[in-house]
């Protein structure tokens, strides 16, 4: 018999018995600590067996409640004899084996061994639930192919910092409407106050391939690091902030209510309709006509500038670093890398360049897997829209100031399969790396 | 044109009226090359859902996950081409629409020969960022094709 055949045997509920037994799963909590106690210091089971015993008559039965109560024996029914043809367990500690085997052989009361050595079972169970710990704590199992819930991500951050200490710290910048914790990664290899690139997924909830892109890459920055040339070059001069899940409220909101919810959770007054576009709130071109004076539009600006505290949060932060030199807010869906201006048609200053870094970035996008993508200006590319990420990045000296929208073109939309997410992660990741090197070859 | 396994060019000259802005927009269209025939699939599905027992019911196509049972990929396919009707005729310069789900599909028992189904479908218009939800009455045929016979923009939830 293998560790497999006894482990297999012990699942096996034994309805009929009171008393609790170490090793089936749920054992209560007073059994297990005496177990731990006993293996940390002593080994309490070395040797012992489980015998199978099947009493074949009532006479047999009254022989085998005598057994049990030999004190000296210390026996211990995991499963008490009751009927002729029952099967009953004993687990006979190993001074009392040859007394047992004897006594039963002697009376012809048939019986097996159920387990040969107790002790050695125990040792491989505690082996096993350390590995499956093990597992759930290591970044590599969990599942980025899959959408995940709020709660999740989040404890798949602490996993992350976990797991590569040296490099990767998780901060709060604030709080959302409905006082969730606001988190960022810090990827940081050390320095003080370091040129910094802003990264943001998840800031429109129902664009779920972007909290999911957002994982895969921070997993893959804490991984590559040290590997990768380029990515050990930029966070050797660099660091990197990323906000995965930017608008929480309203991420559980699509889990809970409505999977195609956009804004954030605040309320309005005077208003039945809730949330604010997180993405029309910025104190760029505000309360312009690309974002609507109505809280019940999915675009509705809300009533000032930075009213909402996962958008304040951030300017907070940007503005209290002072050293932030690129911002890239990650969107889906349409195929599309954008920069300044959403709000006027007039072009930026560093229109050039940011557009001649866009095309790169997206041929070698496409290089992946063929996706195409369309880039230029956000007032060029989609439409006009005031309030945006961006444009407050861009006019806060933050020249490198990107928007992706990522898959697909329609098809799916919002409702991506998840089957698509390491594809998309994959493919976004060269055209990151582009922006993300041309940011620290070109310091300012 | 979507196909998994055939792509099929497609121009298209689309004018909008710029004076009745409630006009469907002017559209002429040119396939290059040549559709694949479905006749198979399509008189397989159609002989499904006529030996139906109960009227087909089903709801969220996709699911949250994007995910589309098989045996629902022709009810979508039908949504789809039904829905490129709406969309047509709801259309000016300043709107985007794409289908982005089933909230609820009802098969309609008829006596004669058609298929017809009663949708529940949201459209996402891209400018405004809204989700819309529309009702549209579908009758479908393998031989006579698709008709919307009955259509209407549905009011918002809050």
């Amino acid at each position: 018999m293998s560790p497999g055949d006894y482990i297999g045997a012990l699942s096996m509920p034994f309805r009929a018995e009171a008393r609790p037994h170490p090793l089936t799963m749920k054992f209560p909590l007073v059994f297990f600590a005496a177990l731990v106690v006993g293996t940390l210091g002593e080994q309490l089971f070395v040797g012992d067996q489980v015998l199978r015993i099947t009493a074949s008559n009532e006479k047999q039965i009254a022989l085998l409640r005598a057994l049990g109560e030999r004190e000296d024996l210390q026996l211990d029914f995991w499963r008490d004899p009751t009927k002729p043809g029952h099967p009953s367990d004993l687990r006979v500690p190993f001074p009392s084996l040859q007394a047992v085997k004897i006594f039963l052989e002697s009376h012809g009361i048939p019986y097996s061994i159920m387990i040969k050595d107790v002790q050695q079972l125990l040792d491989e169970e505690k082996k096993i639930m350390l590995l499956s710990k093990e597992q759930e704590r290591s970044t590599s199992t969990f599942d980025f192919a899959s959408y995940h819930t709020l709660d999740e991500i989040y404890s798949w951050l602490d996993t992350l910092v976990a797991n590569h200490p040296g490099l990767v710290s998780k901060i709060q910048i604030g709080e959302s409407y409905e006082k969730r914790p606001l988190y960022v990664l810090k990827f940081s290899t050390g320095g003080s106050n370091r040129p910094a690139i802003w990264l943001d997924t998840g800031i429109h909830s129902r664009e779920w391939v972007t909290q999911a892109t957002g994982v895969w890459t921070a997993n893959k920055l804490a991984e590559d690091y040290g590997r990768d040339p380029s990515i050990t070059a930029i966070l050797d001069s660099m660091d990197i902030f990323f906000e995965i899940v930017t608008n929480p409220d309203g991420y559980a909101f699509t889990h809970s209510s409505n999977r195609l919810w956009r804004k954030t959770r605040s309320i309005n007054a005077g208003s039945s309709c809730i949330g604010v576009d997180p993405n029309r709130n910025w104190d760029a071109g505000f309360g312009g006509s690309g974002s609507s004076s109505s809280p019940c539009s999915e675009t509705y600006r809300g009533p000032y500038a930075h009213s909402e505290s996962e958008v304040k949060s951030i300017v907070d932060f940007i503005l209290g670093h002072g050293n932030v030199k690129a911002l890239i807010s990650i969107h889906s869906y349409s195929q599309m890398l954008m920069f300044p201006y959403g709000y006027k048609s007039e072009p930026a200053p560093d229109f050039q360049e940011l557009n001649e870094l866009a095309e790169k970035a997206v041929n070698d996008l496409a290089a992946v897997y063929g996706t195409k993508y369309t880039y230029g200006s956000i007032i060029d590319t989609i439409y006009v829209a005031s309030g945006t990420t961006v444009d407050w990045a861009y006019e806060n000296g933050v020249k490198y100031s990107y928007t992706f929208e990522l898959r697909d073109t329609g098809r799916y939309g919002f409702l991506l399969p998840s089957s698509q997410i390491i594809p998309t992660a994959t493919e976004t990741w060269p055209a990151l790396l582009d922006i993300m090197l041309h940011v620290q070859q070109h310091p300012y | 044109i979507f196909e998994k396994d055939s792509t099929v060019n497609c121009t298209a000259e689309v004018l909008y009226h710029l004076g009745n802005k409630n006009a469907a927009p002017d559209v002429q269209f040119t396939i290059e090359g040549e559709l694949k025939n479905t006749d198979e699939a399509d008189n397989l599905f159609y002989n499904r859902i006529k030996s139906l027992k109960n009227e087909l019911v089903a709801e969220n196509i996709p699911d949250s996950y994007g995910n589309v049972p098989p045996e629902m990929e022709p009810i979508r396919a039908l949504a789809w081409a039904a829905s490129g009707y709406v969309i047509w005729k709801n259309s000016n310069e300043n709107t985007k629409y794409q289908l982005a789900q089933i909230k609820h599909v009802k098969q309609v028992k008829r006596s004669d020969e058609y298929l017809e189904f009663d949708y529940m479908i949201l459209l996402h218009e891209n400018v405004s960022q809204e989700i819309i939800p529309w009702q549209m009455t579908v009758l479908w045929h393998p031989q006579h094709g698709i008709e919307v016979t009955q259509n209407s923009r549905q009011p918002k939830h809050v």
